[in-house]
């Protein structure tokens, strides 16, 4: 009798227990990221939410929030809750760190390719002929050439393509510092329009027609080409240019206190699959899995590629050297 | 007019090529070609020029736009002047309340009592939130003659409406007309239940909070404890016991249409153990016209409890407004020769109508029209009155626990007022208070009648 009791007892606990166990969650991520993403995530979002679904039966929402990387980190610091971040550069989720410790120490030792899933690179785009015959970021230098590109202070694209063209004159005069603070300076002087993020830059060079080149990602500068059409534009690809790896992290306390953490990590970890590579190369960002880098290396084009850390000891050393209040930028830049 | 970047560009093309086209009719065609490439360059640069400048205005738009939206928020107005953050999370208010007296007294020949102008309140104040949940309150009183205090200064965390700490010095939660602010007073004094008997404020802690749409509010504190009518010092508790305090107070038909929506009861009390200290020997039991009829001799001491009950109730319906309370302390004490328990009793019923027809409450009332000279505005006007009376228990007197120079058992006090609400910051008041006593020791003659009238000019923000 006990034991057809117990079994009585059992029944109804499972048959309680599964309509609970079954039902689905709703989940709303914020995913705080840099200016010229919003096109990767608005896809990688549904294939996200369709990949959680399939796996756990929970719904997920991904909410996006974009800006320049400098404004989106220190939006993040002042208490936007987003569970994760996906922004132009490692110095400013170190910021997240730092300021606010919502993330611990390590966070880029978490994720493959110091948790950058896809990578890019700094181009130039010019008008359809080419109109200035620029060929080169020395071409970027010279007298009357207008040229666009974002705020360093704010954007973090911007602050690639500072780093790219210093970068580029350094090699090209062995290494003197004080020429290439010279070089740049004479193509910020060419610099119109600060607008304060990448995709600012875009609408001012390719919407209000301003300029004769921009400094612009590859990947925003293949959308132009892609929504503009080729009989506008000119991709012109410079001797040398910064291999630019814009990091994703999970922001643990929010996501934490939000009770975010796991479809949170599940959704940086899809951006390394084989689903995530795919859409990251569809929209121009270069992957880094092996198989989607043979998948679309006739897309981009060959560049001689420099590593911040290579050149100017890693991104702490390069914000405080020319990008903090005071630094090398402020020096040159007359506004 | 006003011309969008567009027609700008359009009309310098239009100029510049025309005029190149007549050149290029009066001209030989290898010129032409050259001077038509420099039109065409300079067009450009303008063209060029126009649209940075086009630019750089939105840019400026944008920004200014995002800037609006995180720039703090500056407030000038009758409630005060605040800033607070654009999120809201942090703010700061200054506030404060002047109120100029002129003190007339007739017939006050034993005692003789000088007709003066005083300051009663200068109270500059500053309120405000951090972190959307912590508010703060500092509020000064200068009035008082080489005697600048803090009256309050206190924390209050809103971690829920119905689970807030507060913790500093404030109002203890007891009497109803003591947590009344200074300028929503109905006459120029409070009664003798807030004014001699319930505690002013006290330094300590609480737990406080509403329920169920406001409608029940309870607070549950403990203070370093304080005599009747008193207010603690900042940094100096006299005895090492302290005093515990609870308040409810409901409201059972508030935010409805009822004719009761304006009714509230409450039910409080203070409750602590004191024995062998002579702090309430400070106690002034006094009359609306300020003046002290009963004190404790010197020789006494506390010997044991000390509790305070107050029931409560307030009615506000249209223009009329009621609030009564009352109040018992008792106090275990002992002299030289004996000990014993002494319960001194007060109570007050006090009546308002406001003429012009505004709301009663139990704020400050908001005229509907401002008092304006030119234009007619009359402000709000208001009659009031009240009865209040205290009771010194008998045995104050036969066992000596009274000083010598009170006699008075009894005090008995009829209130007018009368208010005129110039707008939601200026008022003018008058009470007249009439106070008769009882002599509490067989011989000695009934003090005599009291006769005070009180004016006020005050602005309060």
């Amino acid at each position: 009798m006990t034991h057809t009791f117990s079994k009585l007892l059992l029944a109804g606990a499972l048959a309680l227990a599964l309509p609970l166990g079954a039902s689905a969650a709703d989940v709303t991520l914020l995913n705080v990221s840099y200016d010229p993403t919003r096109e990767l995530y608005v896809d990688f979002n549904k294939a996200f939410a369709a990949h959680w679904k399939t796996k756990t039966g929970d719904n997920v929402t991904v909410k996006q929030s974009h800006g320049g990387a400098g404004k989106q980190a220190r939006a993040v610091i002042d208490g936007l809750q987003a569970d994760v971040v996906t922004l132009a550069l490692a110095y400013d989720i170190d910021a997240i760190h730092e300021k606010a410790k919502l993330i611990p120490k390590d966070w880029q030792a978490r994720l493959p390719n110091n948790s950058a899933p896809y990578t890019s690179t700094i181009v130039l785009l010019v008008r359809k002929g080419n109109p200035k015959k620029i060929k080169d970021w020395d071409d970027l230098a010279k007298p009357g050439v207008s040229v666009i590109t974002p705020n360093p202070k704010t954007s973090g694209g911007a602050r690639w393509n500072y780093l790219a063209a210093w970068g580029y004159e350094l090699k090209r005069n062995g290494g003197d510092q004080q020429k290439a603070k010279e070089f740049v300076k004479k193509i910020f002087a060419n610099v119109p329009v600060l607008d304060s993020g990448a995709r600012g830059s875009t609408t001012t060079f390719v919407e209000r027609g301003i300029g004769d080149v921009f400094i612009s990602w590859e990947n925003e500068a293949f959308l132009a080409l892609k929504e503009l059409g080729p009989d506008k534009f000119e991709i012109v690809v410079p001797s040398v240019s910064i291999l630019a790896e814009p990091p994703v992290t999970l922001v643990d306390k929010v996501a934490d206190k939000r009770k975010t953490r796991a479809v949170a990590q599940g959704y940086l970890e899809y951006l390394y699959s084989d689903e995530g590579q795919d859409i990251a190369g569809k929209h121009y960002y270069r992957p880094t899995s092996p198989k989607y880098v043979e998948k679309y290396a006739k897309q981009f084009p060959k560049v001689n590629l420099f590593k911040i850390d290579d050149v100017f000891g890693g991104w702490q050393k390069a914000q405080k050297e020319h990008f903090s209040d005071g630094g090398t930028f402020d020096q040159i830049y007359i506004k | 007019m006003t011309f969008k970047a567009t027609q700008i560009h359009g009309l310098i093309a239009a100029t510049l090529i025309g005029s190149g086209a007549l050149a290029f009719s009066g001209n030989a065609f290898a010129n032409d070609s050259s001077e038509l490439e420099a039109l065409r360059a300079l067009v450009q640069e303008l063209d060029q020029k126009i649209r940075v400048l086009d630019r750089k205005s939105e840019i400026a738009e944008e920004k200014a736009v995002a800037d609006k939206k995180a720039a703090p928020v500056v407030k000038a107005g009758s409630s005060g002047f605040s800033i607070s953050s654009a999120d809201g999370a942090h703010s700061i208010k200054l506030r404060g309340l002047l109120q100029v007296d002129h003190r007339n007294y007739f017939g006050d020949d034993d005692p003789h009592f000088n007709n003066e102008t005083a300051l009663r309140r200068v109270e500059p104040r500053i309120q405000g939130t951090l972190f959307k949940i912590f508010d703060f309150d500092i509020n000064t009183e200068f009035a008082k003659h080489k005697e600048a205090t803090v009256l309050d200064a206190y924390i209050n965390a809103r971690f829920q409406p119905w689970f807030q700490i507060q913790a500093g010095k404030f109002k203890v939660p007891l009497s109803l007309e003591r947590l009344q602010g200074g300028a929503a007073l109905r006459f120029a004094e409070r009664s003798y239940v807030s004014d001699s008997i319930a505690p002013n404020r006290d330094l300590g802690i609480k737990v406080h909070g509403k329920f169920f749409d406001d409608k029940i509010n309870y607070d549950i504190g403990v203070f370093n404890g304080i005599h009747d009518g008193g207010q603690s010092a900042n940094d100096d508790d006299s005895t090492n016991s302290k005093e515990f305090a609870a308040r409810i107070f409901v409201e059972p038909f508030k935010g409805g249409d009822s004719v009761l929506a304006g009714l509230g009861l409450g039910l409080a009390g203070t409750w602590g153990d004191q024995k062998g200290d002579t702090e309430h020997q400070s106690v002034k039991y006094r009359t609306p016209g300020l003046n002290t009829f009963f004190q404790y001799a010197g020789t006494t001491t506390s010997d044991g409890n000390k509790s305070r009950l107050s029931p409560q109730a307030y009615y506000y319906h249209g223009p009329f407004g009621l609030l009564t309370e009352y109040i018992r302390s008792s106090i275990d004490i002992k002299n030289a020769t004996d000990s014993t328990t002494l319960d001194h009793d007060a109570w007050q019923i006090a009546g308002s109508w406001v003429l012009t027809g505004e709301d009663n409450g139990f704020g400050v009332i908001k005229p509907k029209s401002k008092f304006d000279w030119a234009n007619g505005g009359w402000g709000a006007w208001e009659v009031a009155a009240r009865y209040h009376e205290l009771e010194v228990d008998k045995d104050a007197f036969s066992g000596g626990y009274a000083n010598a120079a009170s006699t008075t058992k009894k005090a008995e006090s009829w209130s007018l007022g009368l208010n005129w609400y110039l707008n939601d910051n200026v008022k003018i008041a008058t009470s007249y208070d009439h106070t008769s006593f009882d002599s509490g020791i067989d011989g000695v003659d009934d003090r005599e009648d009291e006769k005070a009238l009180f004016s006020r000019l005050q602005v309060a923000f």
